[in-house]
C-alpha cells in the first residue's frame, strides 16, 4: 500500500493550550470539527498521506497537550522531527506572547538543526482580533518560519499549512532520507509549486 | 492510536524522571508532578514490571486528583492496562473518561481499539457484560471518580 510513498515524516503540533492543536489536526486528518473539543491528553496521534508535487509523503503527527503540567512529558516526542507547527490563537495575545518560550523548548529538544518551522494563527472565524495578520508575519520572518493564518472551523488555510510544511521540507536536503529505492521523481522539479491550491495564500518566509 | 501505545520510553528520560522521584522520595515530599511523570515514563517502559508500578503510582495519583487530572490518570491506566493485556480494565478506565467526556476522541479511539483486540481474542462479549457492570457498581467507584460534569 505503501509502496509508492517517498518518505515518511514526522510532524510536531506545538503551542498554548486551548489554541486549536488538535482541531487543526482533525480537520486536516479527518476533515472533522468539534467545538468542544476535550483539552488533548497527554500526546495524540495520526497518520495522513499527502502528495505534494508529486511527491508523496507518509505523515506521522504527533499533536501535544499544551497544558502545564504536560510541559515536561511532551519534549520526548520532539526527537527526530523534521517539521513542526507551531500554533497560536489570533484572539489570544497571551497565546502569542508565549510563541518565543515554545520556540526556545523546541530549540532545547528537537534534534534535526534544520527542522522546518510553520507558524500558524488560528481562530481567523473569530470577530475579536488580538493579534494582527503583520504581527504574526514579522514574527515567522524573525524566526524564519512559514506562516499562515487558518480557521480549523471554517477550514481555512488549514490543508495549506500542511502542505507547506511538507513541501519545504522535501525541498530540505538532508533532513529526509527515502524510505523506498528511488523512483526516478525529481525532487529539484519545484515548477509545479506555483500552481498549486495554496499559491498566493502561504507566506513563504 | 496504536503508536501511542506501543511506544517506547527512552531509557534515559525513565533513569531522570526515576531519579528526581526517588530524590523526592528520600526527602519525604514527593509533588504530584513529580509522581506523575515518573508513573508516565513506567508506563512507557518495555519491563512489565516497570508498567506495573506506573499503574501503581497512577492509582494513587488519582485518588488525590481532581476531575480534570483525574481523566489523565484514567488515560494512561488504560494504556498501560492494554500493554500489560488486561484490555478488560483497558476498557473500563478507557470508559469513565467517557463516561464525563462522551466525545473524548482520544478515548473513543482507545476503546475501538481495545474492542478490536478484544474481539480477536474472543474476550468481547464477556468484556462488554463485564465492563457495564464495572462501571456501574465496582471499580470506578471505588475510586471515588466523581462522574459529575463540570
Amino acid at each position: 500500500m505503501d509502496d509508492d510513498v517517498l518518505t515518511t515524516l514526522k510532524i510536531l503540533i506545538i503551542g498554548e493550550s486551548g489554541v486549536g492543536k488538535s482541531s487543526l489536526l482533525l480537520r486536516f486528518t479527518d476533515d472533522t470539527f468539534d467545538p468542544e473539543i476535550a483539552a488533548t491528553i497527554g500526546v495524540d496521534f495520526k497518520v495522513k498521506t499527502l502528495t505534494v508535487d508529486g511527491n508523496k509523503a507518509k505523515l506521522a503527527i504527533w499533536d501535544t497537550a499544551g497544558q502545564e503540567r504536560f510541559r515536561t512529558l511532551t519534549p520526548s516526542y520532539y526527537r527526530g522531527a523534521q517539521g513542526v507547527i507551531l500554533v497560536y490563537d489570533v484572539s489570544s495575545r497571551n497565546s502569542f506572547n508565549r510563541l518565543e518560550q515554545w520556540l526556545s523548548e523546541l530549540e532545547t529538544f528537537s534534534t534535526k538543526q534544520d527542522i522546518v518551522k510553520m507558524l500558524v494563527g488560528n481562530k481567523i472565524d473569530k470577530d475579536k482580533k488580538e493579534v494582527d495578520r503583520n504581527e504574526g508575519l514579522k514574527f515567522a520572518r524573525k524566526h524564519q518560519m512559514l506562516f499562515i493564518e487558518a480557521s480549523a472551523k471554517t477550514r481555512e488555510g488549514v490543508q495549506c499549512a500542511f502542505e507547506e510544511l511538507v513541501e519545504k521540507i522535501i525541498q530540505t536536503p538532508g533532513l529526509w532520507e527515502s524510505d523506498s529505492q528511488p523512483k526516478g521523481v525529481s525532487l529539484t522539479d519545484t515548477g509545479s509549486a506555483a500552481v498549486n491550491s495554496c499559491a498566493g495564500y502561504c507566506s513563504l518566509v | 492510536m496504536e503508536e501511542v501505545i506501543n511506544e517506547v520510553v527512552d531509557p534515559e528520560d525513565l533513569k531522570k524522571f526515576e531519579k528526581k522521584y526517588n530524590k523526592e522520595l528520600v526527602a519525604g515530599q514527593i509533588t504530584t508532578n513529580t509522581q506523575f511523570e515518573y508513573a508516565w515514563a513506567l508506563t512507557r517502559s518495555k519491563y512489565g514490571n516497570d508498567i506495573k508500578k506506573g499503574v501503581g503510582l497512577l492509582e494513587e495519583l488519582f485518588q488525590q486528583g481532581d476531575e480534570q487530572t483525574q481523566r489523565d490518570y484514567l488515560y494512561y491506566l488504560s494504556i498501560a492496562n492494554f500493554r500489560l493485556k488486561d484490555y478488560e480494565k483497558a476498557l473500563k478506565y478507557c470508559r469513565a473518561i467517557l463516561h464525563v467526556e462522551p466525545r473524548n476522541h482520544q478515548a473513543l479511539e482507545m476503546e475501538k481499539l481495545i474492542k478490536d483486540k478484544m474481539a480477536k481474542e474472543g474476550l468481547l462479549g464477556m468484556a462488554i457484560i463485564g465492563g457495564a457492570a464495572a462501571v456501574a457498581i465496582g471499580g470506578i467507584a471505588a475510586l471515588g471518580f466523581a462522574v459529575s460534569k463540570k
